[in-house]
C-alpha cells in the first residue's frame, strides 16, 4: 500500500464498532482524497453499511478516529457531517414526493428570504441554476418530485449535496434501480464531480462499475479493511480475491437436464401500458430467466402472474387448469410462490424472528395436532433450525430478529419460506440484488436445487451477468413484449444485452 | 432506521438503562403505585377484598381493551368501541325488559351484533379504503344515533330482572365475581389466538408488515376484518356487563371506556416488548389505570384529577412505546 500523495479529505482510522455481541467493524480504515472517486466494496456483513453509517454520524464508533483534512473531528449527527462537507445519498432516497423539485433540492437548507421574511424562490432559483445545469436536471423545477423517475430523483439528491457545498458525496448502491442509460448519465456526472474537486465514495456490489469509475478501492472483509487497491493492482480478479478472501468457487451448471411437462402456461397476457403482450410456457424442473432493461415490463408481468394486478386480456393455466388469480392469496393457493424484489419492505417482518418469518404463509406444518388450530412453537423452532442449517443462514438462533441479518441471509429467509410449502411455480424478482458474491453463489445453487426437485422457477433479473449462469432458458423483454428466447449456446450475456436494446434500436432506425 | 432519533447517540450504558425502563417501566410503575397506596392507606388498599373489587371493576375495561388490542394488532384503530358498548347496554336491557327474551339469548344477540358492527367497520376500512380513524368514528357516531332512536335517550331502569344483574354482580368459582371470570376467559382466548394459533401468526404478520403478509399469500383484508370483529364482540360483552352492573341501559354509559381502553392498549405496547401491541401488555396496562383510579378514589382526590391522570398516562404510554421502538431499531 503506497502512502497517499496528498492529505486525504477524510480519513477514518482504526474504527471499531460492535452491536450487542456482533463485531461489525474491527480496526477498519478508509481514506478518500480530495476529488477522488473511491470505491468501497465487500461482501454483505463485511461492515460497509456500518462504516457508511459512522461517517455521516448516524452511528458512533466504539473506538477510532476520523479526520477531515488532517484535523480530528467528532461527527455527532448527520447535520454535523453536512457542516463538514460530507453528503450522503442512501439506497432508499429521501425526498418528499408531494414537494417540487426545487423544494426538494432546498430541503433542510438555509433559504434566502425577501425583506418581508418570506422565502425568495426566484433568488434561490437563480442561485441553484448552475448546479441544476451541472447535474443535468431537465425536469421543470416546479414539477412534483413523485412524478420523476428514480434516476431523476438521484440527480435531485446530488444537486442538494452540491448546494450544500459538499466536498465528499457518499453514494450507496446508486445504480440498483437505474436503467443502463440512466447509469451512463450518472457515471458522467460522477466524473464531472471528480474533475471539479468533489470526491465520491462509491459503494457497490457491481464490480464493473467500480472498475470503470474508481481510482482507488477499499475492500472490507469481516469488518476489517483488507486491501486498498489502485493503479495496476485494481483488477476484477484482485477485487474478487480480496472480497472473498480465498479461491472463487464457480457454479457448476446443471443445464440440459431433461425438462418436464408444462406447469405454467401464459397466453397473450396484457396490461397496458407496461405489458403489451406476453406468451410463454414454464416447465417442471426448469429455471427460466426473464431479462431486459428496467422499465421493460418484467416486474409488471410478475405482478400479473402473482395476482397483485389483473390483466386487461390474456389467459393463464397451471397444470392445464385455468389460473386467474385475483389476489396474491389466491395465487398461493393455486401453487405459486413469490420472492419479491423489495425484500425488506415486501418480503419480511424485520422486527420478527427468523422462525416467524420462515413460517409466514405456510403454517399448516406447525400445527400441534390435526384437529386443534394451535401451532407448536417447538415444531416451529425445529423446522426453522433445519432450514437455517440447510440454507446455511447465518443467524445466532431461530429467535433472532430477521432485521439484524445481512442482506444475503435475509434473502435466504424469504426463499426458505417457500422451501417447505413447495409451490409448483416459484417467482424470484431480483433475487441477488444487494447481495454479496459469496451469498449470491449460494442463492444461485439453492435456486438450481429447487428446480432439481421439480419446481418450475422464474427468475427476473436486470443483471445480464446473472441469467446465463443460472438459467436453462432466458426470455428477454423490451417495451412490454417478450422479444427473444435464448437457450443453449445462444444464451450469453451479450445476447441478452443485445436483445434488450433490439426493439429500441429498431424504433430509432425506423 | 436512520431516523432513530436522539437514542442513537447515547452511550451503551444509558441505552441499556433506557431499554430496561422502556420495557419494564410500566411494571415498575405498577409496583411503585401498589407500594405507595399500601403505605398511605394500609387498611383500605392492600386487602384481598379491595384487590378483588378493583379487579372486578377493571374487568369491564380489560375486556373492551382486549378487543381493541386485536384491532390495533392488525394495524387499525377502532374508535367505535365506547359508543358500541353503550348501545349494547341499552339494547340488551331493552331486549330483556321490553321483549322478554331469555337473558342468554339476549346476550348472544348482542355478541352477534357486536360481530356485525365489526364486519361493517372492517369492510369500510378494507374494501372502501377509508382510514380507520374516520371509519370507526363515523360508525361510532351512527351507533350513538341508533341508541337514541331506540331509547329516546331515556335510561331503561324499571323491570330489569335480578337474574340479569347477577351477570355482573354474582360470584362463581371460589366466590370470584363473574366479570373477573369473563375477563379471564376473554384474555385466555385472545392470548391463545394471537400467540399460539395459525390465524394468530397471520394477525401478527398483517400488523407487522401488510405488504409482506399479502405477498406471502395471507388474505390481509380478511384478517383485518377479523380484528374489528373481535373488537366489536368484546365491546358487546363490556356493554352488556356494564348494563348488568348498573341495572340499567343508558345511552352514554360506556362512552368513557374508549379513552381508558386506548390508554391501556398503548401502555401495554410499552410493556415487556418494544412498542408492539400484545394481549398480556393490555392486561397490565388496564390494571395500572384502574389501580390508579382506585387509589385516587380511596384518597378522595377530586374528579378532575382522574381525567388528568388518564390523559397523562396515555401520553406517557405512547412515549414509552416509541422510546422502546427507537431503541430496538437503532
Amino acid at each position: 500500500m503506497a502512502a497517499p500523495p496528498a492529505v486525504p479529505f477524510v480519513a477514518a482510522n482504526a474504527i471499531s464498532k460492535s452491536y450487542g455481541g456482533a463485531q461489525a467493524l474491527r480496526d477498519a480504515s478508509l481514506s478518500v482524497l480530495p476529488g477522488e472517486v473511491h470505491g468501497l466494496v465487500g461482501a454483505n456483513g463485511a461492515g460497509k453499511s456500518t462504516l457508511i453509517r459512522i461517517l455521516p454520524g448516524v452511528t458512533q464508533p466504539d473506538t477510532g478516529e476520523i479526520a477531515i483534512e488532517g484535523r480530528p473531528v467528532a461527527i455527532v449527527s448527520p447535520h454535523a457531517a453536512s457542516g463538514l462537507g460530507m453528503s450522503f445519498i442512501h439506497q432508499e432516497l429521501a425526498f418528499v414526493p408531494d414537494m417540487t423539485v426545487l423544494e426538494n433540492i432546498m430541503l433542510g437548507l438555509p433559504k434566502k428570504t425577501t425583506r418581508l421574511g418570506l422565502v425568495d424562490w426566484s433568488a434561490i432559483q437563480r442561485d441553484v441554476a448552475p448546479i441544476i445545469e451541472r447535474v443535468g436536471i431537465t425536469a421543470p423545477l416546479d414539477a412534483a418530485a413523485k412524478s420523476l423517475s428514480t434516476a431523476e430523483n438521484w440527480l435531485i439528491s446530488i444537486a442538494r449535496a452540491l448546494v450544500w457545498k459538499a466536498r465528499l458525496i457518499v453514494m450507496d448502491e446508486p445504480t440498483a434501480s437505474l436503467s443502463a442509460g440512466e447509469c451512463r448519465k450518472l457515471f458522467s456526472i460522477i466524473r464531472g464531480l471528480s474533475t471539479s474537486g468533489v470526491a465520491v465514495l462509491y459503494v457497490s456490489h457491481r464490480l464493473d462499475e467500480i472498475l470503470d469509475l474508481c481510482s482507488r478501492v477499499t475492500v472490507l472483509r469481516d469488518g476489517r479493511s483488507v486491501a486498498v487497491l489502485g493503479g495496476p493492482d485494481l483488477t476484477r480478479r484482485g477485487l474478487v480475491q480480496a472480497i472473498v478472501g480465498g479461491a472463487v468457487e464457480h457454479l457448476p451448471k446443471s443445464r440440459g437436464a431433461a425438462r418436464g411437462e408444462v406447469v405454467l402456461s401464459v397466453r397473450g397476457l396484457c396490461r397496458l401500458p407496461r405489458v403489451t403482450e406476453a406468451s410463454f410456457d414454464l416447465h417442471r424442473g426448469e429455471v427460466l430467466g426473464l431479462g431486459g432493461l428496467v422499465g421493460a415490463g418484467r416486474s409488471e408481468l410478475a405482478r400479473l402472474l402473482y395476482g397483485a394486478d389483473r390483466p386487461d386480456a390474456g389467459s393463464m393455466t397451471i397444470e392445464g387448469r385455468p389460473f386467474a388469480p385475483r389476489t396474491p392469496a389466491g395465487a398461493v393457493r393455486a401453487g405459486l410462490g413469490l420472492v419479491p424484489e423489495e425484500r425488506r419492505t415486501e418480503g419480511l417482518l424485520l422486527g420478527k424472528s427468523v422462525a416467524f418469518n420462515l413460517s409466514l404463509g405456510n403454517l399448516t406444518p406447525l400445527l400441534a395436532s390435526p384437529v386443534l388450530p394451535f401451532i407448536s412453537l417447538r415444531k416451529r423452532a425445529r423446522l426453522a433450525q433445519a432450514t437455517i442449517r440447510d440454507l446455511s443462514i447465518k443467524a445466532s438462533s431461530p429467535e433472532q430478529p430477521v432485521g439484524r441479518l445481512s442482506g444475503g441471509n435475509q434473502q435466504k429467509v424469504v426463499i426458505g419460506r417457500w422451501l417447505r410449502s413447495k409451490p409448483k411455480v416459484l417467482i424470484l424478482d431480483e433475487p441477488t440484488r444487494g447481495v454479496d458474491i459469496g451469498a449470491r453463489g449460494e442463492i444461485h445453487r439453492l435456486i438450481r436445487e429447487l428446480a432439481g426437485h421439480g419446481m418450475a422457477v422464474l427468475v427476473i433479473s436486470s443483471e445480464p451477468d446473472e441469467l446465463p449462469d443460472l438459467c436453462d432458458r432466458v426470455l428477454v423483454m423490451a417495451e412490454g413484449r417478450i422479444v427473444r428466447e435464448l437457450a443453449g449456446t445462444d444464451l450469453t450475456r451479450s445476447a441478452i444485452i443485445e436483445a434488450s436494446y433490439a426493439l429500441t434500436e429498431e424504433r430509432v432506425s425506423a | 432506521m436512520s431516523d432513530a432519533g436522539y437514542t442513537r447517540r447515547l452511550s451503551p450504558g444509558t441505552r441499556a438503562a433506557l431499554g430496561v425502563f422502556a420495557r419494564y417501566g410500566t411494571i415498575i410503575g405498577l409496583l411503585v403505585m401498589i407500594l405507595v397506596f399500601s403505605f398511605l392507606s394500609p387498611h383500605a388498599f392492600p386487602t384481598y377484598n379491595n384487590f378483588i373489587n378493583v379487579l372486578s371493576q377493571a374487568s369491564l375495561a380489560m375486556i373492551i381493551a382486549g378487543g381493541l388490542t386485536m384491532a390495533v394488532i392488525v394495524g387499525e384503530l377502532d374508535l367505535s368501541v365506547g359508543y358500541a358498548a353503550s348501545l349494547h347496554g341499552v339494547l340488551v336491557t331493552g331486549l330483556i325488559v321490553a321483549n322478554h327474551l331469555p337473558i342468554p339469548v339476549a346476550v348472544l344477540i348482542e355478541l352477534a351484533l357486536g360481530a356485525v358492527i365489526g364486519v361493517v367497520n372492517g369492510v369500510i376500512v378494507t374494501k372502501l379504503k377509508v382510514n380507520s380513524v374516520i371509519a370507526t368514528l363515523g360508525v361510532g357516531t351512527v351507533l350513538v344515533g341508533l341508541s337514541f332512536a331506540y331509547s329516546a335517550g331515556v335510561p331503561i331502569v324499571s323491570g330489569v330482572p335480578e337474574s340479569f344483574l347477577q351477570l355482573a354482580l354474582g360470584r362463581w368459582l371460589f366466590g370470584i365475581p363473574n366479570p373477573i371470570i369473563f375477563m379471564a376467559l376473554v384474555f385466555g382466548g385472545l392470548w391463545l389466538l394471537v400467540e399460539r394459533t395459525a390465524v394468530g401468526q397471520e394477525i401478527q404478520a398483517v400488523g407487522g408488515n401488510p405488504a409482506a403478509a399479502r405477498l406471502a399469500g395471507i388474505n390481509v383484508d380478511r384478517i383485518k376484518i377479523l380484528g374489528f370483529v373481535l373488537s366489536g364482540m368484546c365491546a358487546a360483552l363490556t356493554g352488556t356487563l356494564l348494563a348488568a352492573r348498573l341495572g340499567s341501559g343508558t345511552t352514554n354509559a360506556a362512552d368513557s371506556y374508549l379513552l381508558t381502553a386506548f390508554a391501556a392498549v398503548f401502555l401495554g405496547s410499552a410493556t415487556l416488548r418494544d412498542g408492539e401491541f400484545h394481549i398480556l401488555g393490555t392486561l397490565i396496562g388496564t390494571l395500572i389505570i384502574v389501580l390508579g383510579f382506585n387509589g385516587l378514589n380511596i384518597f378522595g382526590a377530586p374528579t378532575f384529577s382522574q381525567f388528568v391522570f388518564q390523559g397523562a398516562i396515555l401520553i406517557v404510554a405512547v412515549g414509552l412505546a416509541s422510546l422502546g421502538r427507537s431503541l430496538a431499531e437503532s
